[in-house]
Protein backbone atom coordinates (compact mmCIF):
# COMPACT_ATOMS: atom_id res chain seq x y z
CA UNK A 1 0.00 0.00 0.00
CA UNK A 2 2.94 2.08 0.76
CA UNK A 3 4.89 1.83 -2.40
CA UNK A 4 1.25 2.69 -4.11
CA UNK A 5 1.03 5.70 -2.28
CA UNK A 6 4.69 6.58 -2.74
CA UNK A 7 4.24 6.05 -6.83
CA UNK A 8 1.30 7.76 -7.02
CA UNK A 9 2.79 11.18 -5.40
CA UNK A 10 5.85 10.65 -7.58
CA UNK A 11 3.27 10.30 -10.57
CA UNK A 12 2.11 13.48 -9.54
CA UNK A 13 4.70 15.52 -9.39
CA UNK A 14 6.36 14.20 -12.42
CA UNK A 15 2.88 15.06 -14.37
CA UNK A 16 2.86 18.30 -13.08
CA UNK A 17 6.40 18.82 -14.97
CA UNK A 18 4.69 17.14 -18.13
CA UNK A 19 1.81 19.67 -18.29
CA UNK A 20 4.39 22.27 -17.29
CA UNK A 21 6.53 21.21 -20.50
CA UNK A 22 3.90 21.15 -22.58
CA UNK A 23 1.52 24.53 -21.76
CA UNK A 24 4.40 26.80 -24.06
CA UNK A 25 4.46 23.81 -26.75
CA UNK A 26 0.45 23.79 -26.67
CA UNK A 27 0.08 27.35 -26.87
CA UNK A 28 1.80 28.04 -29.48
CA UNK A 29 0.39 25.20 -31.58
CA UNK A 30 -3.21 25.96 -30.43
CA UNK A 31 -3.26 29.73 -31.32
CA UNK A 32 -1.09 29.33 -34.48
CA UNK A 33 -1.22 26.13 -35.78
CA UNK A 34 2.80 26.14 -35.64
CA UNK A 35 4.78 23.25 -34.16
CA UNK A 36 7.64 24.52 -32.42
CA UNK A 37 10.32 21.58 -32.21
CA UNK A 38 12.92 24.13 -30.80
CA UNK A 39 10.09 24.34 -27.50
CA UNK A 40 12.80 21.49 -25.96
CA UNK A 41 15.70 23.78 -26.22
CA UNK A 42 13.83 26.52 -24.96
CA UNK A 43 13.11 24.45 -21.59
CA UNK A 44 17.33 23.34 -21.57
CA UNK A 45 17.70 27.33 -22.55
CA UNK A 46 15.70 28.28 -19.62
CA UNK A 47 17.11 25.75 -17.47
CA UNK A 48 21.24 27.07 -17.90
CA UNK A 49 19.71 30.36 -17.38
CA UNK A 50 18.55 29.76 -14.23
CA UNK A 51 22.27 27.29 -13.85
CA UNK A 52 24.13 30.31 -14.47
CA UNK A 53 22.09 33.13 -12.16
CA UNK A 54 22.76 30.25 -9.08
CA UNK A 55 26.57 29.73 -10.11
CA UNK A 56 27.66 33.08 -11.15
CA UNK A 57 25.44 35.14 -8.59
CA UNK A 58 24.33 32.29 -6.26
CA UNK A 59 20.30 33.24 -6.81
CA UNK A 60 17.90 30.61 -6.02
CA UNK A 61 16.57 29.20 -8.89
CA UNK A 62 13.30 29.80 -7.49
CA UNK A 63 13.83 33.09 -6.93
CA UNK A 64 15.08 33.56 -10.37
CA UNK A 65 12.10 32.61 -12.32
CA UNK A 66 10.96 35.84 -12.92
CA UNK A 67 14.69 37.19 -14.94
CA UNK A 68 14.73 33.49 -16.89
CA UNK A 69 10.89 34.10 -17.75
CA UNK A 70 12.01 37.86 -19.21
CA UNK A 71 15.31 36.43 -21.07
CA UNK A 72 12.74 33.26 -22.81
CA UNK A 73 9.71 35.80 -23.45
CA UNK A 74 12.53 37.79 -25.35
CA UNK A 75 14.07 35.08 -27.08
CA UNK A 76 10.25 33.94 -27.77
CA UNK A 77 9.94 37.38 -29.94
CA UNK A 78 12.87 36.74 -31.44
CA UNK A 79 11.83 33.44 -33.17
CA UNK A 80 8.31 34.65 -34.34
CA UNK A 81 9.85 37.87 -35.72
CA UNK A 82 12.30 35.83 -37.11
CA UNK A 83 11.02 32.15 -37.91
CA UNK A 84 7.59 31.82 -37.57
CA UNK A 85 6.03 35.19 -38.81
CA UNK A 86 7.60 34.81 -42.37
CA UNK A 87 4.86 31.64 -42.40
CA UNK A 88 1.89 33.30 -42.10
CA UNK A 89 1.72 34.16 -45.63
CA UNK A 90 0.44 30.33 -46.08
CA UNK A 91 -3.37 30.87 -44.94
CA UNK A 92 -3.75 26.77 -45.05
CA UNK A 93 -3.29 25.72 -41.43
CA UNK A 94 -1.71 21.82 -42.84
CA UNK A 95 0.58 24.04 -44.81
CA UNK A 96 2.03 25.97 -41.03
CA UNK A 97 2.22 22.69 -39.58
CA UNK A 98 4.77 21.08 -41.68
CA UNK A 99 6.39 24.77 -42.50
CA UNK A 100 7.19 25.81 -38.57
CA UNK A 101 8.37 22.17 -38.19
CA UNK A 102 11.15 21.93 -40.40
CA UNK A 103 12.04 25.48 -39.78
CA UNK A 104 12.18 25.50 -35.90
CA UNK A 105 13.64 21.77 -36.64
CA UNK A 106 16.38 23.87 -38.32
CA UNK A 107 16.05 26.46 -35.15
CA UNK A 108 16.59 23.45 -32.36
CA UNK A 109 20.33 22.47 -34.00
CA UNK A 110 21.02 25.95 -33.92
CA UNK A 111 20.34 26.63 -30.37
CA UNK A 112 21.17 22.98 -29.04
CA UNK A 113 25.09 23.63 -30.76
CA UNK A 114 25.23 27.48 -29.50
CA UNK A 115 24.45 25.93 -25.83
CA UNK A 116 26.80 23.47 -26.60
CA UNK A 117 29.41 25.87 -27.31
CA UNK A 118 28.53 28.14 -24.04
CA UNK A 119 28.26 25.86 -21.76
CA UNK A 120 29.62 22.34 -22.59
CA UNK A 121 28.50 19.26 -23.37
CA UNK A 122 28.16 18.34 -19.65
CA UNK A 123 25.13 17.44 -17.66
CA UNK A 124 24.21 19.96 -15.04
CA UNK A 125 22.18 20.70 -12.19
CA UNK A 126 21.55 23.27 -9.50
CA UNK A 127 21.73 21.90 -6.16
CA UNK A 128 20.76 23.56 -3.07
CA UNK A 129 21.21 23.27 0.29
CA UNK A 130 17.11 22.36 0.49
CA UNK A 131 17.58 19.99 -2.38
CA UNK A 132 17.80 16.44 -0.38
CA UNK A 133 14.85 17.91 2.42
CA UNK A 134 11.70 15.63 2.15
CA UNK A 135 8.33 15.63 3.69
CA UNK A 136 6.16 12.40 5.04
CA UNK A 137 2.64 12.43 3.38
CA UNK A 138 0.64 9.69 4.03
CA UNK A 139 3.74 7.37 5.17
CA UNK A 140 5.12 8.62 1.85
CA UNK A 141 8.25 10.76 1.20
CA UNK A 142 8.41 13.60 -0.87
CA UNK A 143 11.06 15.58 -2.16
CA UNK A 144 10.92 19.76 -1.18
CA UNK A 145 12.01 20.29 -4.95
CA UNK A 146 8.87 18.06 -6.61
CA UNK A 147 6.44 19.45 -4.26
CA UNK A 148 7.84 22.83 -5.00
CA UNK A 149 7.54 21.77 -8.96
CA UNK A 150 3.94 20.25 -8.36
CA UNK A 151 3.26 24.22 -6.63
CA UNK A 152 4.73 26.19 -9.40
CA UNK A 153 3.28 23.85 -12.20
CA UNK A 154 0.01 24.27 -10.81
CA UNK A 155 0.21 28.41 -10.11
CA UNK A 156 1.36 28.60 -13.80
CA UNK A 157 -1.42 26.70 -15.26
CA UNK A 158 -4.03 28.58 -13.38
CA UNK A 159 -2.47 31.67 -14.22
CA UNK A 160 -2.04 31.01 -18.02
CA UNK A 161 -6.21 29.77 -17.37
CA UNK A 162 -6.55 33.15 -15.80
CA UNK A 163 -5.05 35.09 -18.28
CA UNK A 164 -7.12 33.84 -21.46
CA UNK A 165 -10.32 33.75 -19.54
CA UNK A 166 -10.08 37.38 -18.15
CA UNK A 167 -7.85 39.70 -19.91
CA UNK A 168 -8.69 41.41 -23.31
CA UNK A 169 -5.37 39.79 -24.49
CA UNK A 170 -6.54 36.10 -23.60
CA UNK A 171 -10.13 36.91 -25.31
CA UNK A 172 -8.05 37.77 -28.26
CA UNK A 173 -5.79 34.98 -28.28
CA UNK A 174 -8.63 33.19 -28.04
CA UNK A 175 -10.75 34.92 -30.79
CA UNK A 176 -7.68 34.17 -33.15
CA UNK A 177 -7.48 30.44 -32.02
CA UNK A 178 -10.70 29.94 -33.25
CA UNK A 179 -10.96 32.30 -36.55
CA UNK A 180 -8.27 34.30 -36.93
CA UNK A 181 -9.72 36.20 -40.02
CA UNK A 182 -12.97 37.07 -37.86
CA UNK A 183 -10.54 38.12 -35.07
CA UNK A 184 -8.85 40.66 -37.28
CA UNK A 185 -11.97 42.17 -38.74
CA UNK A 186 -13.27 42.66 -35.43
CA UNK A 187 -10.89 44.40 -34.75
CA UNK A 188 -7.83 42.15 -33.54
CA UNK A 189 -4.09 42.56 -34.01
CA UNK A 190 -3.42 39.03 -34.85
CA UNK A 191 -0.28 39.20 -35.52
CA UNK A 192 0.42 41.35 -32.12
CA UNK A 193 -1.29 38.94 -30.81
CA UNK A 194 0.73 35.90 -32.24
CA UNK A 195 3.92 37.68 -31.02
CA UNK A 196 2.78 38.32 -27.23
CA UNK A 197 1.66 34.48 -27.23
CA UNK A 198 5.41 33.52 -28.45
CA UNK A 199 6.56 35.50 -25.97
CA UNK A 200 4.73 33.84 -23.05
CA UNK A 201 5.20 30.36 -24.92
CA UNK A 202 9.13 30.95 -24.71
CA UNK A 203 8.79 32.03 -20.92
CA UNK A 204 6.56 29.43 -20.03
CA UNK A 205 9.41 27.05 -21.21
CA UNK A 206 11.69 28.86 -18.87
CA UNK A 207 9.64 27.81 -16.11
CA UNK A 208 9.86 24.16 -16.78
CA UNK A 209 13.37 24.55 -17.66
CA UNK A 210 14.38 26.23 -13.51
CA UNK A 211 12.04 23.18 -12.27
CA UNK A 212 13.99 20.50 -14.47
CA UNK A 213 17.31 22.10 -13.59
CA UNK A 214 16.41 22.09 -9.76
CA UNK A 215 14.76 18.75 -9.67
CA UNK A 216 16.66 17.00 -12.61
CA UNK A 217 19.39 17.89 -14.37
CA UNK A 218 19.68 19.28 -17.94
CA UNK A 219 22.25 18.79 -20.79
CA UNK A 220 22.15 20.18 -24.71
CA UNK A 221 20.50 17.57 -26.06
CA UNK A 222 18.21 16.85 -23.83
CA UNK A 223 15.61 19.21 -25.38
CA UNK A 224 14.03 16.66 -27.69
CA UNK A 225 13.01 14.20 -24.95
CA UNK A 226 10.85 16.87 -22.68
CA UNK A 227 9.80 17.78 -26.33
CA UNK A 228 8.76 14.76 -27.09
CA UNK A 229 7.29 14.47 -23.79
CA UNK A 230 5.25 17.98 -23.97
CA UNK A 231 3.72 16.03 -27.49
CA UNK A 232 1.87 13.28 -25.89
CA UNK A 233 0.29 15.64 -23.05
CA UNK A 234 -1.21 17.42 -26.23
CA UNK A 235 -2.46 15.13 -27.60
CA UNK A 236 -3.92 13.58 -24.44
CA UNK A 237 -4.95 16.95 -24.40
CA UNK A 238 -6.67 17.33 -27.52
CA UNK A 239 -4.89 20.38 -29.93
CA UNK A 240 -6.22 23.48 -28.66
CA UNK A 241 -7.62 22.69 -25.23
CA UNK A 242 -5.44 24.30 -22.98
CA UNK A 243 -7.37 24.36 -20.16
CA UNK A 244 -6.74 20.17 -20.41
CA UNK A 245 -2.75 20.21 -20.48
CA UNK A 246 -2.81 19.97 -16.36
CA UNK A 247 -5.32 17.05 -16.16
CA UNK A 248 -3.49 14.89 -19.25
CA UNK A 249 0.18 16.10 -18.14
CA UNK A 250 -1.07 14.53 -14.58
CA UNK A 251 -2.69 11.57 -16.04
CA UNK A 252 0.03 11.17 -18.03
CA UNK A 253 2.98 10.95 -14.93
CA UNK A 254 0.65 9.11 -12.84
CA UNK A 255 0.22 6.34 -15.80
CA UNK A 256 3.90 6.08 -16.55
CA UNK A 257 4.58 5.71 -12.31
CA UNK A 258 2.04 3.29 -11.51
CA UNK A 259 3.64 1.23 -14.37
CA UNK A 260 6.48 0.91 -12.53
CA UNK A 261 4.83 -1.29 -10.04
CA UNK A 262 4.00 -3.72 -12.85
CA UNK A 263 7.13 -3.58 -15.58
CA UNK A 264 10.68 -2.12 -14.91
CA UNK A 265 10.89 1.50 -14.90
CA UNK A 266 12.56 1.58 -18.32
CA UNK A 267 9.82 1.01 -19.94
CA UNK A 268 8.14 4.31 -18.77
CA UNK A 269 9.43 5.78 -22.06
CA UNK A 270 7.78 3.50 -24.40
CA UNK A 271 4.16 3.15 -22.18
CA UNK A 272 4.10 6.95 -22.76
CA UNK A 273 4.24 6.80 -26.30
CA UNK A 274 2.03 3.48 -26.50
CA UNK A 275 -0.39 5.69 -24.70
CA UNK A 276 0.17 8.60 -27.42
CA UNK A 277 -0.50 5.73 -30.46
CA UNK A 278 -3.60 4.43 -28.40
CA UNK A 279 -5.06 8.04 -27.92
CA UNK A 280 -4.26 9.23 -31.73
CA UNK A 281 -6.42 5.94 -32.67
CA UNK A 282 -9.05 5.99 -30.47
CA UNK A 283 -9.46 9.08 -28.86
CA UNK A 284 -7.91 11.97 -31.71
CA UNK A 285 -9.44 14.89 -30.46
CA UNK A 286 -7.82 14.07 -26.92
CA UNK A 287 -8.77 12.06 -23.81
CA UNK A 288 -11.64 14.65 -22.94
CA UNK A 289 -13.07 15.36 -26.42
CA UNK A 290 -17.08 15.66 -26.37
CA UNK A 291 -17.15 17.15 -23.18
CA UNK A 292 -17.56 20.32 -24.18
CA UNK B 1 -17.76 59.43 -46.40
CA UNK B 2 -16.76 56.18 -48.45
CA UNK B 3 -15.98 56.77 -51.70
CA UNK B 4 -14.54 54.19 -53.88
CA UNK B 5 -13.02 54.89 -56.68
CA UNK B 6 -12.07 52.33 -59.79
CA UNK B 7 -10.74 49.13 -58.01
CA UNK B 8 -9.94 46.07 -59.73
CA UNK B 9 -9.73 43.13 -57.38
CA UNK B 10 -8.45 39.65 -58.08
CA UNK B 11 -8.52 36.13 -56.39
CA UNK B 12 -4.70 35.42 -57.00
CA UNK B 13 -4.97 35.33 -60.57
CA UNK B 14 -8.46 35.29 -61.23
CA UNK B 15 -9.89 39.36 -61.60
CA UNK B 16 -12.95 39.75 -59.30
CA UNK B 17 -13.87 43.22 -59.84
CA UNK B 18 -13.19 45.55 -62.95
CA UNK B 19 -13.06 49.39 -62.36
CA UNK B 20 -15.80 49.51 -59.32
CA UNK B 21 -16.66 52.91 -58.24
CA UNK B 22 -19.17 53.57 -55.44
CA UNK B 23 -20.34 56.06 -52.97
CA UNK B 24 -22.18 55.92 -49.27
CA UNK B 25 -23.54 59.04 -47.62
CA UNK B 26 -23.58 59.58 -44.09
CA UNK B 27 -26.20 57.93 -42.28
CA UNK B 28 -27.52 56.19 -45.95
CA UNK B 29 -28.43 52.46 -45.97
CA UNK B 30 -26.85 51.30 -49.44
CA UNK B 31 -27.83 48.10 -50.95
CA UNK B 32 -25.56 45.50 -53.40
CA UNK B 33 -27.66 43.37 -55.64
CA UNK B 34 -26.77 41.00 -58.18
CA UNK B 35 -26.73 37.22 -58.41
CA UNK B 36 -24.03 34.70 -57.24
CA UNK B 37 -20.26 35.30 -58.47
CA UNK B 38 -21.15 38.65 -59.42
CA UNK B 39 -18.40 39.87 -56.53
CA UNK B 40 -20.98 41.06 -54.37
CA UNK B 41 -18.71 39.71 -51.64
CA UNK B 42 -15.31 40.88 -53.40
CA UNK B 43 -16.33 44.47 -53.24
CA UNK B 44 -16.96 43.70 -49.42
CA UNK B 45 -14.22 41.98 -48.93
CA UNK B 46 -11.89 44.80 -50.54
CA UNK B 47 -13.63 47.40 -48.15
CA UNK B 48 -13.00 45.62 -44.99
CA UNK B 49 -9.32 45.10 -45.93
CA UNK B 50 -9.04 41.03 -46.62
CA UNK B 51 -9.03 41.88 -50.29
CA UNK B 52 -6.15 44.24 -51.84
CA UNK B 53 -7.59 46.26 -54.55
CA UNK B 54 -4.83 46.30 -57.36
CA UNK B 55 -5.53 49.77 -58.80
CA UNK B 56 -8.03 52.57 -57.77
CA UNK B 57 -8.93 54.04 -54.19
CA UNK B 58 -10.90 53.42 -51.35
CA UNK B 59 -11.12 56.25 -49.15
CA UNK B 60 -13.03 56.66 -45.89
CA UNK B 61 -13.50 60.06 -44.76
CA UNK B 62 -10.22 61.00 -45.56
CA UNK B 63 -8.03 57.98 -44.42
CA UNK B 64 -7.55 55.61 -47.48
CA UNK B 65 -8.52 52.31 -46.55
CA UNK B 66 -7.07 49.96 -49.36
CA UNK B 67 -3.53 50.22 -47.87
CA UNK B 68 -4.41 49.72 -43.91
CA UNK B 69 -4.51 46.19 -42.81
CA UNK B 70 -8.56 44.76 -41.53
CA UNK B 71 -7.90 45.68 -37.89
CA UNK B 72 -6.89 49.07 -38.73
CA UNK B 73 -10.28 49.85 -41.10
CA UNK B 74 -12.17 48.79 -38.06
CA UNK B 75 -10.28 51.84 -35.88
CA UNK B 76 -11.37 54.39 -38.68
CA UNK B 77 -14.96 52.86 -37.83
CA UNK B 78 -15.94 50.62 -40.85
CA UNK B 79 -17.00 47.08 -39.37
CA UNK B 80 -18.10 44.12 -41.27
CA UNK B 81 -20.45 41.28 -40.10
CA UNK B 82 -19.00 38.54 -42.32
CA UNK B 83 -20.90 36.13 -44.59
CA UNK B 84 -21.36 33.13 -42.32
CA UNK B 85 -21.75 35.29 -39.50
CA UNK B 86 -17.91 33.79 -38.68
CA UNK B 87 -18.58 33.82 -34.90
CA UNK B 88 -16.13 31.80 -32.08
CA UNK B 89 -18.38 29.67 -31.68
CA UNK B 90 -16.45 28.08 -28.54
CA UNK B 91 -16.79 31.07 -26.79
CA UNK B 92 -19.46 32.66 -24.97
CA UNK B 93 -21.86 35.44 -26.85
CA UNK B 94 -20.79 38.03 -24.11
CA UNK B 95 -16.74 36.70 -24.49
CA UNK B 96 -18.27 37.23 -28.78
CA UNK B 97 -19.22 40.92 -28.06
CA UNK B 98 -16.09 41.89 -26.02
CA UNK B 99 -13.72 40.75 -28.81
CA UNK B 100 -16.19 43.27 -30.87
CA UNK B 101 -14.97 46.35 -28.70
CA UNK B 102 -11.46 45.48 -29.36
CA UNK B 103 -10.50 48.81 -30.97
CA UNK B 104 -9.41 51.55 -28.74
CA UNK B 105 -12.63 54.28 -28.71
CA UNK B 106 -14.55 51.01 -28.52
CA UNK B 107 -12.49 49.83 -25.49
CA UNK B 108 -13.52 52.89 -23.33
CA UNK B 109 -17.16 53.09 -23.99
CA UNK B 110 -17.90 49.24 -23.72
CA UNK B 111 -20.49 49.05 -20.83
CA UNK B 112 -22.36 51.75 -22.52
CA UNK B 113 -21.93 49.85 -26.03
CA UNK B 114 -22.75 46.52 -24.36
CA UNK B 115 -26.28 48.35 -23.02
CA UNK B 116 -27.41 49.51 -26.44
CA UNK B 117 -26.27 45.70 -28.00
CA UNK B 118 -28.67 44.35 -25.70
CA UNK B 119 -31.32 46.45 -25.95
CA UNK B 120 -31.21 46.14 -29.50
CA UNK B 121 -31.14 42.29 -29.46
CA UNK B 122 -32.75 41.27 -26.14
CA UNK B 123 -31.85 37.71 -26.66
CA UNK B 124 -28.02 38.35 -26.63
CA UNK B 125 -28.75 39.46 -22.72
CA UNK B 126 -30.52 36.21 -22.26
CA UNK B 127 -28.52 33.71 -23.07
CA UNK B 128 -24.93 35.95 -22.38
CA UNK B 129 -23.17 33.03 -21.08
CA UNK B 130 -23.94 30.95 -23.32
CA UNK B 131 -21.56 29.33 -26.07
CA UNK B 132 -22.03 30.97 -29.54
CA UNK B 133 -21.80 27.88 -31.89
CA UNK B 134 -25.26 26.89 -29.62
CA UNK B 135 -26.78 29.72 -31.51
CA UNK B 136 -29.68 29.12 -33.71
CA UNK B 137 -29.09 30.68 -37.40
CA UNK B 138 -31.17 33.93 -36.83
CA UNK B 139 -29.74 34.17 -33.00
CA UNK B 140 -26.26 33.77 -34.64
CA UNK B 141 -26.74 36.58 -37.14
CA UNK B 142 -27.85 38.86 -34.28
CA UNK B 143 -24.58 38.17 -32.68
CA UNK B 144 -22.56 38.33 -35.46
CA UNK B 145 -24.39 41.84 -35.97
CA UNK B 146 -24.07 42.62 -32.55
CA UNK B 147 -20.34 42.11 -32.29
CA UNK B 148 -19.58 44.39 -35.13
CA UNK B 149 -22.13 47.57 -33.50
CA UNK B 150 -19.87 46.69 -30.40
CA UNK B 151 -16.31 48.16 -32.30
CA UNK B 152 -18.66 51.48 -32.86
CA UNK B 153 -18.62 51.72 -36.44
CA UNK B 154 -20.08 54.63 -38.59
CA UNK B 155 -20.31 52.06 -41.37
CA UNK B 156 -21.49 49.09 -40.66
CA UNK B 157 -21.19 46.64 -44.11
CA UNK B 158 -23.58 43.58 -43.65
CA UNK B 159 -22.72 40.20 -46.40
CA UNK B 160 -25.39 38.24 -46.77
CA UNK B 161 -28.06 39.17 -43.85
CA UNK B 162 -30.66 36.70 -44.68
CA UNK B 163 -28.93 33.78 -46.03
CA UNK B 164 -29.68 31.36 -44.02
CA UNK B 165 -32.91 32.21 -42.09
CA UNK B 166 -36.16 31.68 -41.65
CA UNK B 167 -38.28 34.46 -42.98
CA UNK B 168 -39.32 35.37 -39.71
CA UNK B 169 -35.92 35.76 -38.35
CA UNK B 170 -34.77 37.98 -42.25
CA UNK B 171 -37.57 40.29 -40.92
CA UNK B 172 -36.92 41.09 -37.66
CA UNK B 173 -33.08 41.51 -38.65
CA UNK B 174 -34.57 44.01 -40.81
CA UNK B 175 -36.20 45.76 -38.68
CA UNK B 176 -33.07 46.16 -35.96
CA UNK B 177 -31.31 47.29 -39.13
CA UNK B 178 -33.70 50.55 -39.93
CA UNK B 179 -33.66 50.95 -36.18
CA UNK B 180 -29.90 51.55 -35.73
CA UNK B 181 -29.70 53.42 -38.96
CA UNK B 182 -32.22 55.97 -38.07
CA UNK B 183 -31.46 56.02 -34.20
CA UNK B 184 -27.59 56.24 -34.50
CA UNK B 185 -27.52 57.84 -38.10
CA UNK B 186 -25.44 54.54 -38.91
CA UNK B 187 -24.81 54.11 -42.38
CA UNK B 188 -24.91 50.42 -43.68
CA UNK B 189 -23.68 48.58 -46.87
CA UNK B 190 -25.78 45.48 -47.20
CA UNK B 191 -25.36 42.65 -49.35
CA UNK B 192 -29.04 40.75 -49.57
CA UNK B 193 -30.17 37.67 -51.68
CA UNK B 194 -33.72 38.78 -51.32
CA UNK B 195 -33.25 41.85 -53.95
CA UNK B 196 -36.69 42.83 -52.38
CA UNK B 197 -35.83 42.98 -49.01
CA UNK B 198 -32.49 44.53 -49.99
CA UNK B 199 -34.09 47.36 -51.99
CA UNK B 200 -36.82 48.12 -50.01
CA UNK B 201 -34.46 48.62 -46.90
CA UNK B 202 -31.91 51.00 -48.63
CA UNK B 203 -32.37 54.32 -49.58
CA UNK B 204 -30.00 53.33 -52.32
CA UNK B 205 -29.02 50.57 -54.91
CA UNK B 206 -26.11 49.38 -56.67
CA UNK B 207 -26.44 46.45 -59.13
CA UNK B 208 -23.21 44.19 -60.00
CA UNK B 209 -23.06 41.79 -63.00
CA UNK B 210 -19.79 40.11 -63.62
CA UNK B 211 -17.58 41.72 -61.45
CA UNK B 212 -18.83 45.47 -62.69
CA UNK B 213 -21.15 47.79 -61.71
CA UNK B 214 -24.59 47.96 -63.93
CA UNK B 215 -26.78 49.83 -62.12
CA UNK B 216 -27.41 52.48 -59.44
CA UNK B 217 -29.54 54.79 -57.91
CA UNK B 218 -32.10 55.29 -55.45
CA UNK B 219 -33.32 52.14 -53.84
CA UNK B 220 -37.05 53.13 -54.82
CA UNK B 221 -36.39 53.68 -58.47
CA UNK B 222 -34.42 50.26 -58.69
CA UNK B 223 -37.19 48.69 -57.85
CA UNK B 224 -39.91 49.52 -59.86
CA UNK B 225 -37.16 49.07 -62.85
CA UNK B 226 -38.10 47.18 -65.67
CA UNK B 227 -34.55 45.36 -65.93
CA UNK B 228 -34.59 44.65 -62.03
CA UNK B 229 -37.94 43.44 -61.86
CA UNK B 230 -37.15 41.30 -65.08
CA UNK B 231 -33.80 39.95 -63.54
CA UNK B 232 -34.35 39.63 -59.85
CA UNK B 233 -38.00 39.54 -58.83
CA UNK B 234 -39.20 37.03 -61.21
CA UNK B 235 -41.73 39.55 -63.23
CA UNK B 236 -41.84 39.54 -67.37
CA UNK B 237 -41.57 42.14 -69.54
CA UNK B 238 -45.27 42.56 -70.16
CA UNK B 239 -46.56 41.65 -73.61
CA UNK B 240 -46.38 44.46 -76.03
Amino acid sequence: MNAVIQTLLIGIVVGALYSLVALGFGLIMGVMRFVNIAHGSFIIIGGYIAYWLFTLWGIDPYLSIPAVMLCMFGMGLLLYKLALAPLLKYPRAEMRIDKSLLITFGVTWILDNAVTLVWTPDTRSVITSYSGSTFDILGARLGFVGLTGLVIAILVAIALHLLLRKTYFGKHVRAATEDSGAASLSGVNVQRTYLISCGIAAALAGVAGVVIVSSYSIAPSGGLNWLLTAMVVIVLAGEGNIGHILPAGLILGVLQSMSTLVVSPAYQQPISLIVFILVLMFRPNGLFAGRG
Amino acid sequence: MLEISGIDVFHDDLQALWDVSMTIDDGQIVSLVGSNGAGKSTLMQAVAGTLRPKTGSIVFDGVRLDRLPAHKIVETGICMAPEGRRLFPRMSILENLEVGASVKKARRARQETLDWVHEVFPILRARSGQKAGTLSGGEQQMLAIGRALMSLPRLLLIDEMSLGLSPIAAQSISEVIRRVNASRMLAILLVEQDVQLALSLAHRGYVMENGRIVGQGPAAELLCSEEIKEAYLGFRKAQQ
